[in-house]
């Protein structure tokens, strides 16, 4: 586990950042979000639907309070959460041969693919770390 | 206990999203009970060129042959079988509008876009590009391939010229 300080600011602001930038793609498009979900063929309908306009705004406030250091613990273990739940879907949409875009980005998004599991894991990392790291090191800016 | 404060704050989080999530959207939620994303989540204010059509009114069309059919399915799948006198569009191919450019659409015409079927979404995000490029008469024959098969309709596997 890795406890400097400046590389946990940089965890930080990495996995803050792109749950920020992330979040509010899909905020100014919920409909293209739902679609997304929906083409992952997990969920029904309505789920999708409700799902997609409230995720991406735990994803922006999660990005936030990690940044600011409010709710660290919680924001961090949501994100974790998260970012293993992408992982079991884009998985499982792999294994299943559904081709379609991942909806991570919003318009931006692209295909569902390995090169996507790797960048998820290295997120994952950097959130789990930030998580237990601060029960070792109080990190404050 | 620290768990429990832990659990406090995720749920705090979590109903402060559901309750901003929901606000925001509540002419979204609105429309949603109204009906109005049944076949796909998509503004028909915003591509209001876009209609969804069912079985029957895609028979109308092709049987009065007043629209020109287009199969957003990729190329082996069209060349296995597709409506008769369809023409093969891929979406995958054609993502962006100037793909397009190549493709002679009529810009008054009405057009039948459809794939295998409710549970493809190729023929909703290809209507997008033709309503982007100009065509204001788009119908999406939701049921699509399987539906028009099952009725024992037209079709044809040969490739049609284009």
């Amino acid at each position: 586990m890795i406890r400097n300080k400046y590389i946990l600011i940089t965890f930080r602001l990495v996995v803050g950042g792109v749950f920020i930038w992330a979040g509010l793609l899909k905020i100014f498009d919920p409909l293209g979000f739902a679609q997304n979900i929906a083409n992952y063929r997990i969920f029904p309908e309505g789920i999708s639907f409700f799902l997609a306009l409230v995720l991406p705004w735990i994803e922006v406030i999660c990005g936030v309070f990690l940044i600011l250091g409010i709710f660290r613990s919680a924001s961090t273990l949501l994100l974790s959460g998260f970012l293993a739940v992408f992982l079991v879907l884009i998985t499982v949409t792999i294994i299943r041969g559904i081709d379609i875009d991942c909806g991570c980005f919003g318009s931006l998004s692209r295909k569902v693919d390995y090169k996507l599991i790797l960048e998820d894991s290295i997120l994952l990392f950097f959130s789990l770390n930030i998580y237990f790291s601060r029960k070792a090191v109080r990190v404050k800016f | 206990m620290a768990l429990k404060k832990l659990l406090k704050q995720v749920v705090l989080i979590l109903f402060l999203s559901l309750i901003i999530g929901l606000g925001i959207n509540f002419s979204l939620i609105k429309k949603y009970f109204q009906g109005d994303f049944q076949f796909g989540f998509i503004s028909l204010e915003k591509y209001d060129s876009i209609a969804f059509i069912t079985l029957g009114e895609a028979e109308g069309l092709f049987s009065e042959e007043e629209a020109l059919f287009i199969d957003s399915r990729l190329k082996e799948a069209f060349q296995t079988g597709h409506i008769l006198g369809a023409v093969n569009i891929p979406f995958e191919e054609y993502k962006e509008e100037e793909a397009l450019d190549l493709i002679f659409l009529p810009p008054e015409g009405t057009v039948v876009v459809y794939c295998d079927g409710s549970e493809c979404n190729s023929s909703l995000e290809l209507a997008k590009v033709l309503h982007q490029k100009g065509l204001r008469n788009i119908k999406i024959f939701f049921g699509g391939w399987i539906e028009w098969t099952r009725e024992g309709l037209p079709v044809s596997s040969e490739n049609d010229p284009q």
